[in-house]
């Protein structure tokens, strides 16, 4: 009994250790890369030539795949994850940018930043279909059941709430000044845009297809990560990130980081937060609970981590 | 003195980068990547002494190619300057930090057409710091190119924005440098 036991334990253990090691998918948009760190040491484990300047990222749900978006390259790169390799480009007219995956890992989704549209894709076939959206379509968000994609219309102060089966556009909902980032929590009830010129935060009713709060940001905020029950905002101005209560909204606290911190994800587990020093070329790891800045690792030129970067089992 | 005349011919050219018949962007809109210039110099001087240059918002002379600063708020953040340049451009900034004891100054570019300078959504940092008696100062800038949407014109495109910035930066350090060793 006893063994069996402990053989089951160490089967457990077996099969969930390799995938629950945190790493980060780092797209160097001056170097023209996608860096992979080990986010246990900060280690650096691959440096992957990707070209096309790449700017978006996201890792699926079960960390078998990154997906990269080149803005200027017009093309989606596809990583396997566990491999560290490229896999295969698909074209995708525009200026693809923002990019996240659906929970069961079929769908791609890409924001056309100049042509107005949110672009399905089949990693294994390619493009599918798309859907219109609003002006400088930037980031990408999927709620959990993967039922609402939520795009945020940067020139149009909206996000779009895109119907993921029918793929239609079924609301807009009018937001702070450039949304560029969005992010929706684990329960999928609420999101939050970073509100680039009105150096806000939105704080979204997805049910309700409406705005519940406002909270105030440094300088340029670009991005949103949830930890701990806390609102993380990247301020690209300020080097600053800005730390609320997701239950309160009441901040708690600004902490000083590398110049320019664009992107930013929380760790599988939510202890750490991510953020990637766009002019530093520095991803800085931060203590979620304590706020301690634990540890900086260096990347390729001009990191810019725009999306879901961080793999490990959630 | 050959040598100030091509560091001036370079940067006139850079900050006057005239072409005819340009799609003229939105100032705030912009592409998809972002630039960005670092440029140092070490200065024979107190940092001191470059720091009373360089950290006055209101009098930017010491930079080569501007002609007249009018401003108002001081260095206060949010102050205001007004570059006329010496072939007639102009430049309007804001400071967006300031801190007079790390020595350091950071302003935007809140208007400037890209025929002037071939740049969107600009920020740049100046930075002074003594090094044993000499001044090292550090001159960052983060921008989008001139052009917002794909297929740049070549005047508009990252490298125009980078050679431009870059020529500014160089030629003002120079200047600057030349102006605290006197």
């Amino acid at each position: 009994m006893r063994n069996c036991a402990s053989l089951a334990w160490m089967l457990a253990a077996a099969l969930v250790l390799p995938a629950s090691a945190d790493e980060a998918f780092v797209t160097a948009q001056g170097a023209g890369a996608l860096d992979i760190i080990d986010v246990a040491t900060m280690k650096p484990l691959a440096h992957l030539s990707i070209g096309g300047k790449p700017a978006g990222i996201a890792v699926s749900r079960d960390g078998a795949r990154a997906y990269v978006t080149s803005p200027e390259g017009q093309f989606l790169t596809v990583v396997d994850a566990r491999a560290r390799k490229v896999e295969r480009q698909i074209p995708i007219k525009g200026g693809p940018l923002g990019v996240a995956v659906s929970p069961d890992g079929k769908s791609v989704y890409v924001a056309d930043l100049y042509g107005k549209r949110l672009v399905e894709i089949d990693p294994d076939r390619g493009e599918t279909r798309s859907v219109a959206v609003g002006a400088m379509a930037s980031g990408v968000a999927v709620t959990p059941d993967g039922g609402i994609i939520l795009v945020a219309d940067r020139d149009d102060n909206a996000i779009s709430v895109i119907d993921s089966g029918r793929f239609e556009r079924v609301a807009t909902i009018p937001v702070g000044k450039h949304p560029f980032g969005v992010t929706i929590d684990a329960a999928g009830l609420r999101a939050y845009t970073a509100d680039v010129e009105s150096d806000s935060v939105s704080v979204i009713d997805i049910g309700a297809r409406k705005v519940i709060a406002t909270l105030k940001a440094e300088s340029r905020p670009y991005t949103v990560a949830l930890a701990r029950g806390r609102i993380f905002v990247a301020n690209q101005h300020a080097d600053s990130v800005s730390v609320f209560d997701a239950a309160s909204l009441a901040p708690v606290a600004v902490l000083k980081v590398g110049e320019y911190p664009e992107g930013i994800a929380a760790s599988a587990d939510g202890g750490r937060v991510y953020v990637a020093n766009w002019f530093a070329n520095e991803l800085w790891a931060i203590d979620a609970a304590s706020l301690e800045i634990l540890e900086k690792a260096q990347t390729g030129d001009g990191p810019r981590a725009f999306g879901a970067f961080i793999s490990g089992k959630r | 003195m050959s040598f100030v005349i091509a560091r001036r011919a370079v940067v006139g050219a850079a900050l006057s980068l005239v072409s005819a018949g340009l799609v003229s962007a939105p100032a705030l809109a912009h592409g998809p990547s972002r630039q960005k210039v670092v440029e140092k110099i070490e200065i024979n001087a107190p940092a001191d002494k470059v720091w009373a240059i360089v950290g006055n918002f209101q009098d930017m002379s010491w930079l080569p190619p501007v002609a007249k600063t009018e401003g108002t708020g001081g260095n206060d953040v949010g102050a205001k300057r007004k570059l006329t340049l010496k072939d007639g451009g102009v430049i309007e900034e804001s400071v967006t930090k300031y801190d007079a004891a790390g020595k350091s100054i950071a302003y935007k570019i809140d208007t400037v057409d890209v025929k002037v300078l071939p740049v969107n959504n600009y920020a740049a940092t100046i930075t002074v710091k003594d090094a044993g008696g000499k001044t090292e100062v550090e001159w960052k800038g983060a921008f989008y190119r001139g052009f917002m949407n794909n297929d740049p014109p070549p005047e508009l495109s990252d490298e125009a924005a980078l050679k431009a910035v870059t020529g500014v930066y160089k030629a003002g350090l120079e200047a600057l440098k030349a102006k605290a060793e006197k």
